[in-house]
């Protein structure tokens, strides 16, 4: 099950005085999908950075029980890797590993008993999303689409509660990004994952509870959708 | 403890050095790795990186080949001297350098040296302790293989008694060391002199027959030709060391009167001790001058152990320095794959996970780089030794000893904690800075 995400009076600063972005109160139900969109600049990868523990705040960033901002970095890093998935707006993938590696990633570190039940579940994810058959290929000559499937694919191998996407579908053609939507939505509503999905791409929002609009580092919109 | 130790046979302590060197590294190692399994990783960036890896590998053979190599020439050159002047208890000759006497007598390098007359040579050859007294005659040559006159008895102890053919029983004949091209039945005429200064026909009526060939002794002696000292005397016009009546004998005892004089005695004495005896004895100002080849050898190696202390010293800096920048291009490597590693973090690997990684790239070149560079060290000592012996006559062989498997540990030891430092470094980058590169 997902995690419930309430954040207070988040400031994240950017060095000289300057603030990247400003929160001062937000609450998302566990396992709601969420969109966040707003112009180039606006400050939508930090929030999702700072979502996951990757930045130094002020404020509070409370996911369920765990008052993230107060935990050492080790602690966090622990915390991201039994909660957080994340999606990055350009893959970043192992290109020497095959797609079933690159997915199953995390269980390099995780510990020895759990990780068999890990490639399991990468590989699971992997037909989910029809690369079941090209499992052993390095990625390295994986299409685009490929790439962001086998990166969506490792971010759901831990079955972590929350699932943080950047930009999941840009760089995409039409069909390939309305079938990763799909995916990705379907995924997400089936294990009742907390989904926050930054995009430009309304077929995406669209798709999402809510859908929040970020500019010059400020909530300006929060909006439920029609689906 | 130290009872402990100095209880255990040398092979034990020198197995348990050679771990307990690398032991730190072992823990390091084992620490960091823990409950990790890294190697997918490293595969994948050594794969990334296989050019650069194999130039830090390549490089790191080198050096470490080298400085083992060195090392192990370095003791079997001093092994080879050693065993060539084995033979050589005691060494009585005129008043002078023990060392240009013991290069000429043991290591056959032609000099000029003053000589001992008859009623020296008996005063040695007929000391109650002295139970061989071999006059050596130098000073003639065939082609490159020097002539030396000496006695039946010391040709066959050199050879330790294993002559084909059979031994010399007239003054007409002579034994060839194991290198001299000269065949049994051959005959030879020895020339004045050596090299191009050799006056070929000096002894041009001398005719002398190779009556059998001495095994190889690893000395230079295996280039010379042996014959009884009568015929080097005979050779030169000479008295032949025996009285008229006794003129057909070859070999001791000699008669001082006729004993034309020789540069030096090889002794043997009946006793261990006595050698030390006999030494202060024949040591006197003018007269003559007594030694041990082999502890002018051991004053020569005190000398060159300083050497060895510097090379060795040397040896360790450069391959420091060679792993130093081995270590200063992983970091830059691992620049390379920054965003790699912020990747990781991001998806919550732990920071020793990224460490082990980092680390394990790290050890993986090293000690491939060590293992080639002992297989190259094995070939250049094998190669070097072989230069040496074509070069001077004196079997030198460098196979690599503990003291290089230490080295080599602690070399290893050292630089697997050293480059724990690129990783420490490498985790102190941001992780989103990693990510937006
Ligand atoms: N470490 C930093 N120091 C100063 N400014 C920063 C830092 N990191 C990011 N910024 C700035 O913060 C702003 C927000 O960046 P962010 O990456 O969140 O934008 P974004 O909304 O994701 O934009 P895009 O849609 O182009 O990806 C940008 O102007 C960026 O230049
Ligand atoms: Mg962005």
């Amino acid at each position: 099950m997902g995690l419930p995400l309430t954040i207070s009076e988040l400031v994240v600063p950017g060095g000289k005085g300057r603030v990247l972005l400003s929160l001062p109160k937000l609450e998302l139900p566990a396992g709601a999908l969420v969109g966040v969109r707003g112009p180039s600049g606006a400050g939508k990868s930090t929030l999702l950075y700072a979502l996951a523990g990757l930045l130094e705040a002020e404020g509070s960033i409370r996911w369920g029980e765990t008052e993230l901002l107060r935990l050492g970095a080790e602690r966090r890093t622990r915390f991201r890797a039994d909660n957080i998935g994340m999606i990055f707006q350009d893959f970043l993938l192992f290109e020497e590993l095959d797609a079933g590696a690159n997915a199953a990633l995390t269980a390099l570190f995780r510990p020895r008993r759990e990780r068999a039940a890990m490639r399991l579940r990468a590989s699971k994810r992997l037909s989910a999303l029809g690369l079941g058959d090209h499992a052993g290929r390095h990625v390295s000559s994986f299409s685009g689409g490929e790439r962001q499937r086998v990166a969506i694919a490792r971010a759901m191998a831990a079955e972590a509660p929350v699932l943080l996407a950047d930009e999941p579908t840009a760089s995409l053609d039409r069909a390939s990004a309305d079938r990763l939507i799909d995916d990705l939505v379907h995924l997400a509503r089936d294990s009742g994952t907390t989904l926050i999905a930054v995009s430009h791409d309304r077929h995406l929002t669209d798709r999402m509870d809510r859908v929040l609009t970020i500019t010059d580092g400020a909530l300006l919109g929060d909006e439920a959708t029609a689906a | 403890m130290s009872d402990l130790w100095y209880s255990l046979p040398a092979l034990a302590q020198d197995i348990a050095l050679t771990f307990a060197l690398l032991l730190p590294a072992l823990l390091v190692g084992a620490l960091v790795l823990r409950g990790f399994a890294p190697w997918p990783l490293t595969r994948a960036i050594l794969w990334r990186f296989r050019g650069a890896s194999v130039m830090f590998v390549l490089l790191i053979a080198i050096s470490v080949g080298m400085g083992i190599g060195l090392l192990a020439q370095e003791r079997g050159l001093r092994r080879g001297t050693a065993q060539a002047a084995d033979k050589f208890d005691l060494v009585v000759s005129a008043p002078g350098s023990e060392l240009s006497v013991m290069l000429a007598a043991v290591f056959l390098q032609p000099t000029d040296m003053p000589l001992l007359d008859g009623a020296t040579y008996d005063e040695i050859a007929s000391h109650e302790n002295v139970s061989v007294a071999a006059p050596l005659a130098f000073g003639d040559s065939y082609g490159d293989a020097p002539v030396i006159g000496t006695t039946a008895e010391f040709a066959r102890d050199l050879a330790d008694d294993r002559i084909e053919g059979r031994m010399w029983q007239a003054s007409d004949e002579a034994l060839a060391g194991a290198l001299v091209p000269l065949g049994v039945g051959e005959s030879f005429t020895p020339a004045h002199g050596h090299g191009d200064a050799a006056e070929g026909d000096a002894h041009g009526d001398a005719h002398l027959r190779i009556v059998g060939r001495m095994a190889p002794t690893g000395t230079p002696w295996d280039r010379a030709i042996l014959l009884p000292v009568e015929a080097v005397w005979e050779v030169h016009g000479l008295a032949n060391g025996h009285a008229p009546e006794r003129a057909g004998q070859i070999g001791p005892p000699f008669d001082p009167d006729y004993f034309p004089g020789t540069p030096a005695v090889v002794v043997r004495a009946e006793a261990l001790w006595a050698n030390y005896a006999l030494r202060s004895e024949f040591t006197r100002d003018r007269e003559t001058m007594a030694f041990f080849p082999g502890a002018v050898l051991a004053g020569l190696y005190a000398v060159l152990g300083d050497i060895r202390q510097v090379m060795s010293l040397m040896a360790l800096v450069t391959q420091g320095l060679v792993a130093a920048s081995v270590l200063l291009g992983l970091f830059i490597l691992s620049r390379l794959f920054r965003r790699q590693i912020a990747l990781l973090r991001a998806l919550g690997a732990p920071a020793r996970f990224v460490f082990a990684v980092v680390w394990s790239f790290g050890a993986a070149l090293l000690v491939a780089g060590a293992g080639l560079g002992l297989l190259t060290g094995v070939a250049a000592a094998s190669v070097l030794s072989r230069v040496v012996t074509a070069r001077t006559d004196i079997l030198v062989t460098a196979p690599i000893g503990w003291s290089e498997i230490h080295f080599l540990a602690g070399f290893v030891s050292l630089t697997l904690l050293l480059s724990l430092l690129p990783a420490a470094i490498v985790l102190r980058q941001q992780v989103v800075d990693g990510l937006r590169a």
